[in-house]
């Protein structure tokens, strides 16, 4: 059945790197080396024998948050672009290079960074520092392959945006939370500024963002650091690191005055209302109490949202909140899709409702040591695989600037307090700081509701 | 955004394929360096038991993290449900959760959240479940809860009118998207009437009918011992997961009546060739559908069957090739090949703008065709067989892929050894086999096109190529019927 998916346009891949150490639970530590080239690559590895595979992924320090001017969706399309011909590679290489072989490739871009990732039997691994060390240091890309990745794009907007019901409902619901700052701009894009974008946009872009001293490659696997070590320096080292400085977003966005209402209209049956919070940005100490809070609202169905608007006053059929703290700032979403025959503001009211609960008082210590048991349950199911831990141990580094945080993040969360969830409740969930959106059907629109 | 849709992350493999060669470098850069010597590694070894009562208990071990994913499988599911009540077993198991004589709904959710963990239930085809996913330190009060559910449900009637109503939402909600649209329509043209035709979920007229007393029968009639498999993986011994089982579900009595005898035939309903278009003016993409018959679980030709479909599905699988990588018409292109207790589906399908509609139907039967008329050299056939060693690998690195895969192949009354034979058993594969299974079970001619779009755009196409396309306007669809169609509204 339909998901409420918030994170789909929000964020490719929802990093919940949240942790807490449980008495009983053994919380397995992440020992990663750290090491940085001379170029400026940063090199994160986990020696890890308990499969025979390796997992390798190169972090770049671009997101959609530094789409070119008028090329809204560029760096995600950048990111398909760079699996077309490269320096040494013809199209689709990288496919053959690990699909081929049993393993997978994949890559996502959000609003802060662009991963690439692979991973790969290890026998295979010197060819993947390789292949990613070709595509670092030179495009080579056609002009018929740059169209044709484009109209793949564009089906990838009408997939998430257009076909599901409540696509543009998130779209919209970014679009319009941000009045200055570049996170007012979907990571998807819109399908007018895709059509504008050209090679030489390309060329430029891969310039301006592709260089060691703004990736991070982290590999996590069944490898002899030694040897890995040895290959990084023979491919990756090489790569010259740029004189010109890097560009960086400075906007800030201002805070917002009084609330905004806005009502929209699209080809969904049930009526939906998001409401969002401009909150504060990931390495915030806060970001780990609106964490809580966000598990509190809506994880599972002993949550408060899902209880309130679901289970006893049957209003909502879904309901979703996402913290979505990013490196800039935050955006807490609260929503609901309503229950067939219910009206947009009686649902509007109940989420409100179980906010202000949570800012009139606090959370009992056993409803604080369910969410902190699940957020630490999710994390260890992200650490099953070796790519779940190097996509831990990339947040860390490159998100939070520090990826010792991949271990240590564990006691911040352990110390949020039913006061501090309290406090940030107060503090962000203000009535001047709200948007409030109705997504309607548009045969109400017709109708006349 | 995210480049593919095919792969979920994780990993594990033990590959040793060497497909790619490499030509003689001219400098250190310009080839990539050649795999070193592969490197092995084993699966974990299944233990299967019978406790006196006829529950069948398997446990896995995996200790590489500190969780345990247990899952107790009744051997029935959505195929039982009488034609007039679909939706009943899915909704049986769904309420398993919402109520047992010793704890509401929002107490079990309450506990089990506390522990972190997770539990679930719904029914498939062919097995219902419920089972939970929990830090290893927390398995004895989750196992408690799990056992609860499973044996002392209520289905207390205010939990029965909830449930139903989010059905409705749901399927509401389903019927706004046109790839969910596009499946439902393809199980009512495959299977018809027949016991896979109808949505597993139900309809919102099948919803309506369902009384709490059907779903306390379906639930007395097969939740009991000798039906039903616990399976447990993680990080845990078979001794302790024995002992485990032997607490909470070693006193669950089986009745002395004979387990319900299933009608096993599956009417062969369609003839296929079919060519569905529904109109959905409003639909923002249109899914094209390509379904038929596929095979059951223990067909001889299952790993001939299932290294057909991954010659065609995955990234670099024929249908992506040929839709997306050359000619940008959609997101993603894939089939699945989906093996039941009976015959069941093979789907291809992909979602592209409206207008393409009728291109994109073209290149799905022209793959399906291609198949048997140009089947893969070893060049090609080798990195696809390679792709679904490697998934089946990865699938096992999580404690609740370990316990799926190991569900699957005991609920088809399949060896639990076969995980360790599996990668050769698809290495055995070659083009012939290829061949001779396109061409005996995906034949185009009777493989039946489903499109589920904006008709204006892309039906005088299709119409051009297919002048026995039936079209049904989303507001006439019924889905309670292999006619598709609601009956006309004798005058009122």
């Amino acid at each position: 059945m339909v998901r409420f998916s918030i994170r789909l346009l929000l964020g490719a891949c929802l990093l919940l790197a949240t942790q807490l150490a449980s008495a009983q639970t053994r919380m397995p530590q992440l020992k990663f080396a750290d090491r940085t080239l001379t170029n400026g690559l940063r090199v994160l590895t986990v020696e890890d024998h308990s499969s025979p595979t390796v997992a390798i992924q190169v972090w770049y320090h671009v997101g959609s948050k530094d789409d070119p001017n008028q090329r809204s969706g560029f760096a995600h399309l950048f990111e398909h672009i760079m699996f077309k011909s490269t320096k040494n590679m013809k199209s689709e290489m990288m496919d053959r290079l690990t699909e081929d072989v049993g393993g997978f490739n994949n890559a996502f871009t959000n609003d802060d960074v662009t991963v690439y990732y692979e991973v790969v039997p290890s026998n295979y691994l010197e060819t993947l520092i390789w292949a990613e060390a070709d595509r670092l240091s030179g495009l080579n890309v056609d002009d018929a392959n740059f169209k044709s990745e484009r109209d793949v794009v564009k089906e990838e907007y009408r997939q998430s945006v257009l076909a599901p019901p409540y696509g543009m409902l998130f779209y919209l619901l970014q679009a319009k939370s941000f009045a200055e700052h570049p996170y007012k701009r979907p990571t998807i894009g819109s399908i007018e500024n895709l059509d504008a974008a050209s090679l030489q946009d390309v060329q430029d872009f891969h310039s301006t963002y592709y260089r060691p001293d703004n990736a991070t490659l982290i590999v996590v696997g069944d490898f002899d650091s030694k040897q890995l070590d040895s290959w990084v320096d023979k491919y990756f080292a090489p790569i010259a690191k740029p004189s010109r400085s890097l560009p960086r977003v400075s906007v800030k966005e201002p805070p917002r005055k009084s609330e905004t209402r806005l009502t929209e209209y699209g080809h969904n049956d049930l009526p939906a209302v998001g409401l969002t919070y401009l909150t504060t940005k990931r390495s915030d100490p806060d970001a780990d109490a609106l964490r809580v809070a966000n598990a509190i609202l809506s994880a599972g169905e002993s949550s408060r949202l899902y209880n309130a608007l679901v289970y006893t006053q049957q209003i909502a059929a879904e309901i979703e909140s996402d913290d979505n703290t990013l490196e800039d700032a935050g955006l807490f979403i609260v929503g609901a899709i309503l229950s067939e025959g219910k009206k947009v503001e009686d649902a509007e009211k109940s989420l409100l409702t179980e906010i202000k609960k949570l800012q009139d008082a606090p959370v009992s210590a056993a409803e604080l040591e369910k969410a902190k048991n699940q957020l630490i349950t999710d994390q260890l199911r992200e650490r099953e695989t070796g790519n779940g831990k190097a996509l831990a141990l990339g947040e860390a580094a490159v998100l939070l600037g520090d990826p010792a945080r991949v271990n240590t993040d564990l006691a911040r969360l352990q110390a949020v307090t039913a006061a501090d969830v309290q406090r940030v409740m107060k503090k962000y969930f203000t009535d001047s700081n709200r948007l409030v959106l109705y997504y309607l059907p548009e045969a109400s629109k017709k109708g006349g509701q | 955004m995210i480049r593919k849709l095919f792969f979920s992350a994780a990993l594990c493999a033990t590959l040793c394929i060497l497909c790619f060669k490499t030509s003689v470098a001219q400098t250190p850069q310009a080839t990539p360096p050649p795999p070193a010597s592969p490197r092995s590694g084993k699966f974990p070894t299944p233990v299967d038991q019978t406790l006196p009562n006829g529950l069948r208990v398997i446990v896995v071990q995996r200790t590489e993290s500190p969780l345990i994913s247990a899952q107790l499988l009744i051997k029935n599911g959505g195929e039982v449900d009488s034609p007039e009540l679909a939706g009943l077993a899915d909704m049986t198991a769904s309420l398993l959760t919402k109520g047992t004589q010793t704890r509401d709904a929002t107490k079990i959710a309450q506990e089990i959240e506390s522990l972190g963990g997770s539990l679930n239930s719904s029914a498939r085809w062919d097995s219902s479940f419920a089972s939970v996913n929990v830090m290893s330190s927390k398995i004895q009060p989750a196992m408690e809860i799990l056992a609860d559910v499973v044996r002392h449900p209520t289905f207390k009637s205010d939990e029965v009118e909830r449930l139903r109503q989010q059905y409705l939402d749901n399927f509401t909600l389903a019927l706004g998207d046109p790839g969910a649209v596009a499946r439902m329509v393809a199980a009512r043209v495959v299977f018809g009437d027949s016991p896979y035709g109808h949505p597993v979920s139900g309809t919102a007229e099948s919803l309506a009918r369902i009384s709490a007393a059907d779903i306390a029968k379906m639930h007395s009639r097969f939740y009991r011992p000798d039906n039903a498999i616990l399976v447990i993986g993680g990080d845990i011994n078979a001794k302790d997961g024995l002992a485990l089982a032997t607490k909470y579900f070693g006193d669950w009595q089986k009745p002395t009546t004979p387990l319900p005898a299933v009608s096993a035939a599956m009417e062969s309903a369609a003839k296929g060739g079919r060519i569905v278009v529904i109109d959905k003016p409003d639909a923002g993409q249109a899914a094209v559908y390509l379904a038929r018959t596929g095979i059951d679980r223990k067909d001889p030709d299952y790993f001939r069957g299932i290294v057909s479909n991954s010659v065609l599905s995955g990234y670099s699988g024929r249908l992506n090739q040929e839709i997306r990588i050359k000619r940008g018409l959609s997101y993603g292109a894939g089939s699945t090949l989906d093996a039941r207790r009976d015959v069941g589906p093979f789907v291809a399908s992909a979602q592209t703008k409206n207008e393409s509609g009728a291109a994109v139907a073209d290149l799905l039967l022209g793959e399906i065709g291609r198949l048997s008329s140009a089947p893969p050299a070893d060049v090609e056939l080798t990195p696809r067989k390679a792709v679904l060693i490697g998934n089946f690998s990865r699938n096992l690195e999580t404690v609740n892929g370990l316990v799926g895969q190991v569900g699957s192949l005991a609920l088809y009354g399949m060896d639990l050894n076969e995980i360790n034979r599996y990668i050769n058993n698809v290495e055995a594969i070659n083009t012939a086999d290829v061949q001779k299974f396109a061409g005996a079970r995906l034949d185009a001619k009777t493989s039946n096109i489903i499109i589920v779009g904006n008709g204006k755009a892309f039906l005088p196409d299709l119409q051009k190529k297919y002048p026995n396309v039936e079209v049904i306007p989303v507001s006439e669809l019924d889905l309670n019927t292999a006619l598709l169609r609601k009956k006309k509204p004798s005058a009122d």
